[in-house]
């Protein structure tokens, strides 16, 4: 055992070529997805909280409900869609990396867009409220919502990003964990372990877990505000 | 500013909680409104400011038919104001941030505010961090920093020390003297309404009961309606 983790130091100490890839693609994949749920999850998340329509609650369960989708059916509608006789076949974007930026960001969308709408419920008209009486016009009332429900959204994102980077089925799937193109962090680990590469698996582990570290540190830290 | 309230009725889930038949409020008036808990009071302050919306019924400011430019003309205090994620000091410049003063305005008018109230020392703190009497001071310094032409008061100093109380007063009492602006406050507290008001509107179930000038204050039994 001891052996192991001595050799898994010394890969990460080396800067093991292959090890750094892996991580690399890893951050790539899951930065991408962060940012594109971002963009799309916060201002509907925002919405969502602000505005009142027919069935409302029932999106809003709809939401909740897929905030923990099982990754593993996500990878799967995500590889059907993306198949060569699939609706979005001709793309051919099945084990690239790209297929896997849209299978995480399917899956964070949801835990995005709900966060930001949990806060924006309490909040939201209250900023608005304040925003109005105080003179702002109705962009700089939405600007103001931004602004105010930074830490939230903050949190929101962190936490999308916290799934994105650990998550392992729906890549699988859609990625195929294919070695320097398709291979990160999570597949590698379960791939390793089933070729009892342990030391390889473990050094990986450590990058993943110092990752999840300093994202659970960030959420710790503002949760209190 | 003029006001001029019509026929205004207002419901929530079928029930009227505002029915309230002409009201006439003089520009540069301090109106104290007193009443019982669900009289209707905090929904003719939200209605007046524009945050909610009448059923029925017209609400005429100084006959002016653009209400976005009126609403940007009128503000509302809170007894829970809502303080931005940030600190004391911009929270009082969010207003003119909003009209685009010129920076260097906005510091000389932030700071004198501030020194007048007493709460200059505060600039720096986070507003979300300070005691209940300085919020008020901070709430009630942000609304009249733009001279708002009628400013809104929905229990303002409930719950605060006696000294933020006084402060308060003074404040919104100098503001009416030195800007002429209408000033409405929802009050509990006869004896504020005495120290502050021209006239006090006593509400009951949406309507309007009475209505007392200060010279009969001392007449009404206060304790009776609130
Ligand atoms: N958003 C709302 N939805 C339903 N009922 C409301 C709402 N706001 C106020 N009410 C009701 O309207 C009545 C008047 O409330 P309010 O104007 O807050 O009274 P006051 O400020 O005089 O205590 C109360 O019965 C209250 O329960
Ligand atoms: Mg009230």
């Amino acid at each position: 055992m001891a052996e192991i983790f001595k050799e898994a130091i010394k890969l990460l100490a080396t800067f093991d070529k292959e090890i750094y890839e892996i991580v690399f693609l890893s951050m790539i994949v899951s930065f991408s997805s962060t940012f594109i749920s971002t963009i799309i999850a916060v201002p509907l998340g925002i919405l969502l909280g602000n505005i009142e329509f027919p069935f409302k609650r029932v999106v809003v369960r709809i939401l909740y409900t897929t905030m923990s989708l099982p990754p593993v059916i996500v990878g799967l509608v995500v590889f059907l869609i993306l198949s060569r006789k699939g609706p979005l076949g001709y793309l051919d974007l099945n084990f690239t990396p790209s297929a896997m930026i849209i299978a995480q960001t399917i899956l964070i969308i949801p835990i995005i867009m709900g966060i930001v709408y949990n806060r924006t419920k309490e909040d939201g008209r209250n900023i608005h409220n304040i925003g109005k009486t105080l003179g702002a016009s109705y962009f700089q009332r939405g600007i103001l919502t931004i602004k105010e429900l930074r830490i939230p959204i903050f949190i929101a994102i962190v936490s999308g990003y916290g799934r994105a980077v650990s998550e392992v089925g729906a890549i699988m799937i859609v990625g195929g964990n294919i070695k320097g193109h398709t291979r990160v962090m999570t597949t590698s680990i379960a791939m390793l372990k089933n070729m009892g590469n342990y030391s390889m698996a473990i050094a990986i582990g450590i990058v993943l877990l110092t990752i999840s570290f300093i994202v659970n540190g960030i959420l710790y830290h503002f949760q209190g505000e | 500013m003029d006001i001029f309230i019509e026929n205004l009725t207002k419901e929530y889930e079928n029930k009227r909680v505002l029915d309230i038949d002409t009201l006439n409020i003089n520009q540069g008036r301090i109106i104290g409104i007193v009443g019982s808990n669900g009289a209707g009071k905090s929904t003719l302050i939200k209605i007046l400011g524009g945050l909610e919306q009448p059923d029925s019924g017209s609400i005429s400011y100084n006959g002016e038919k653009d209400f976005d430019k009126i609403y940007r003309d009128i503000t509302i205090v809170f007894q829970q104001p809502y303080l931005l994620v940030s600190n004391v000091y911009n929270n009082i410049a969010y207003p003119l941030k909003v009209r685009k003063y010129k920076n260097s305005d906005i510091k000389n008018r932030v700071n004198t505010i501030m020194k007048d109230m007493g709460i200059d020392y505060l600039a720096k703190q986070k507003a979300r961090t300070l005691s209940g009497g300085e919020r008020q001071k901070v709430a009630l310094a942000r609304a009249i920093i733009f001279n708002p032409s009628l400013l809104l008061l929905d229990e303002p100093t409930a719950n605060i020390d006696p000294d933020s109380m006084n402060t308060m007063e003074d404040t919104i009492k100098k503001f009416n003297k030195t800007n002429g602006s209408t000033i409405i406050i929802v009050t509990h507290n006869p004896e504020q309404a005495k120290r502050l008001c021209d006239e006090i509107i006593v509400m009951d179930k949406g309507k309007i009961k009475r209505k007392i000038t200060n010279a009969d204050f001392n007449q009404y039994n206060f304790r009776e309606s609130i």
